[in-house]
């Protein structure tokens, strides 16, 4: 686990504890201090949650493919399975354009006005 | 929704992005190579990480109401410990390193306020100034001073005259620890005559663990990604499937200027001789030329052949770092390639591969295709032509990257499937 830790969490990056007596006789008692090698990371900004639908009946479901190897073959099997399972949800495949890495802000518009949910498929 | 093996790593991103709560499904790994019926058997099948049925996770996640903890805002603080530890021998504050992720799992330097504080007197930046930011993925980036990177550089074994390297690798900002399924690796390449003057090996055994500066400033930039850019965390920043070796300390070049012909690799981008220089590249990994076809040819051996052949056991995800020993350069010359460019363009022009081959490639469709359905050229020709039309390996001959290192002791040459990223001048940090 990183030594980072949100606040709140189990603080693992604490003062070390003390040596093993007799552990290097050759490095001594002396007693020194370092420093901390960590970066300094920004603070997190929490992001509410959206709201959650009260059903999916009848409502409209994306499902996103980010780009990853078979993510859209797995993505078009849960298309079937929503067809077969919600008849009245409508389901519309997308696959995000540009590799993973890069965002689409065109499709998070289009989902945000014609759409009620997303599902993301993340690889491998 | 991800597959059971990055089951950590998208809820430990999930909280850095702010969202510690995310309703996060799983499905059994990995997805790729499975059927189109195997798959379907994923979705009706299991959330392997719950264990309950994946598409009642999945409408549960949309539809189960929020709780007051989903929807809180403000600001978290992230922990990263007190500034000093101890004091406490040695031995324990070593231990102290190595069990909380602060070290490559050597020994490191025990990065005392005095040893940091000779560090900073190899460079005349002041030590609260800020170097950069780095992020070793898809992460929020971490800022660092420059006494942050000297004590990093303590760590690794640097002396202090190798302080302005290190820093001006840091402020590139490039982490040399990618958080990908794919286990890349790093190289810089140095120029200029601070070469000499830290007496940087670039003959006999120049890749090799020969000489402080060469070892110790490679070594630095993995510890700047693990401790500055938080990256370097097996199933959090880091997922590298099976690791690579070459991160223990990095691929680290010192051009032989003084033996090589060729234009040294940091006046093609543009720099003076007499400056110095570093430069990151970013890839797979790097290999040796003994298997290419006809390397063992006994008279008027071809290298441009040989390095091409070389060539097509790479992925043009990354492009090619081609490190010629200066024997191997002396026949070069032999047979006409007097510049660097000259051997770049016939390598460019004559390692082929079909459009086929290109596009059954898994990095060219995880990264290519998507460009080629923007348009893109090459991409979009590439992906429009016949299977069995010849492409060349990379869009253009920059993408061909020649340098020279070693000892003369064979005319051999060693290829990285690495690309060019950035130079950085070294000078600005002394």
């Amino acid at each position: 686990m990183s030594p980072a830790l949100l606040a709140g969490a189990e603080l693992q990056a604490q003062q070390p504890k003390a040596a093993k007596a007799g552990k290097s006789p050759a490095a001594g008692n002396a007693q020194f201090e370092a420093l901390n090698p960590k970066g300094s990371p920004p603070p997190v900004r929490l992001i509410p949650m959206a709201p959650r639908l009260d059903t999916i009946h009848g409502k409209t479901i994306y499902l996103v493919d980010t780009g990853f190897m078979s993510g859209g073959v797995l993505l078009q099997q849960m298309q079937i399975w929503f067809n077969k399972n919600y008849p009245d949800v409508t389901v519309v495949f997308r696959k995000k354009a540009g590799s993973y890495m890069e965002d689409d802000p065109p499709l998070w518009k289009e989902i945000k006005e014609k759409g009620n949910a997303a599902i993301m498929a993340i690889g491998h | 929704m991800a597959t059971k093996s990055f089951a950590d790593l998208a809820k430990s991103n999930a909280s850095k992005r702010g969202m510690p709560h995310i309703r996060a499904c799983f499905t059994p790994h990995p997805v790729w190579g499975k059927t189109a019926e195997q798959l379907m058997a994923y979705v009706e099948g299991d959330d392997p990480v719950s264990g309950k049925p994946l598409m009642k996770e999945i409408i549960d996640g949309l539809t189960v109401p929020l709780t007051a903890e989903d929807t809180k805002t403000g600001m978290m603080d992230v922990n990263v410990g007190p500034p000093v530890y101890g004091p406490d021998t040695l031995d324990s504050l070593q231990t102290h390193f190595l069990n909380n992720g602060m070290t490559d799992f050597l020994p490191v330097i025990i990065p005392t306020p005095e040893k940091v504080d000779a560090m900073l007197k190899g460079t005349s930046h002041h030590p609260d100034e800020v170097v950069g930011k780095m992020a070793a993925g898809a992460f929020a980036a971490w800022t660092y001073t420059v006494k942050q990177v000297a004590v990093n550089a303590v760590m690794a074994g640097c002396e202090p005259e190798y302080f302005p390297v290190v820093l001006a690798v840091a402020s590139s900002g490039m982490a040399a620890l990618g958080s990908s399924t794919t286990s890349f690796a790093y190289s810089m390449v140095i120029n200029g005559p601070i070469r000499d003057k830290l007496n940087m090996n670039y003959t006999i055994g120049a890749m090799g663990p020969f000489a402080q500066p060469n070892a110790t400033i490679g070594r630095a930039w993995t510890l700047i990604g693990k401790n500055l850019g938080n990256g370097g965390i097996p199933g959090d920043t880091y997922m590298g499937s099976q690791g690579n070796n070459t991160n223990y300390n990095n691929i680290v070049i010192a051009e032989n200027e003084k033996d090589s012909p060729w234009t040294p690799f940091h006046v093609q981008k543009g720099f003076k001789p007499e400056e110095n220089v570093v430069s990151l590249f970013a890839g797979e990994d790097i290999r040796q030329g003994h298997g290419a076809r006809r390397a063992g040819v006994l008279e008027n051996p071809m290298f441009d052949d040989q390095i091409s052949d070389i060539f097509r056991t790479l992925t043009s995800q990354f492009d090619a770092l081609v490190i010629c020993d200066p024997l191997t350069v002396k026949r070069l010359v032999e047979q006409g390639y007097d510049t660097k460019e000259k051997l770049m363009d016939w390598l460019w022009k004559n390692t082929q591969r079909t459009a086929k081959d290109y596009r059954d490639s898994a990095f060219v469709y995880t990264f290519h295709y998507p460009r080629a359905l923007r348009g893109e050229e090459p991409y979009a020709t590439w992906y429009k032509c016949p299977e069995g039309t010849l492409i060349p390996y990379w869009p253009k001959p920059d993408n061909i990257v020649l340098v020279v290192a070693g000892g003369q002791t064979n005319p051999f040459f060693q290829v990285g499937n690495l690309t060019y990223r950035v130079s950085v001048s070294i000078d600005k940090w002394m």
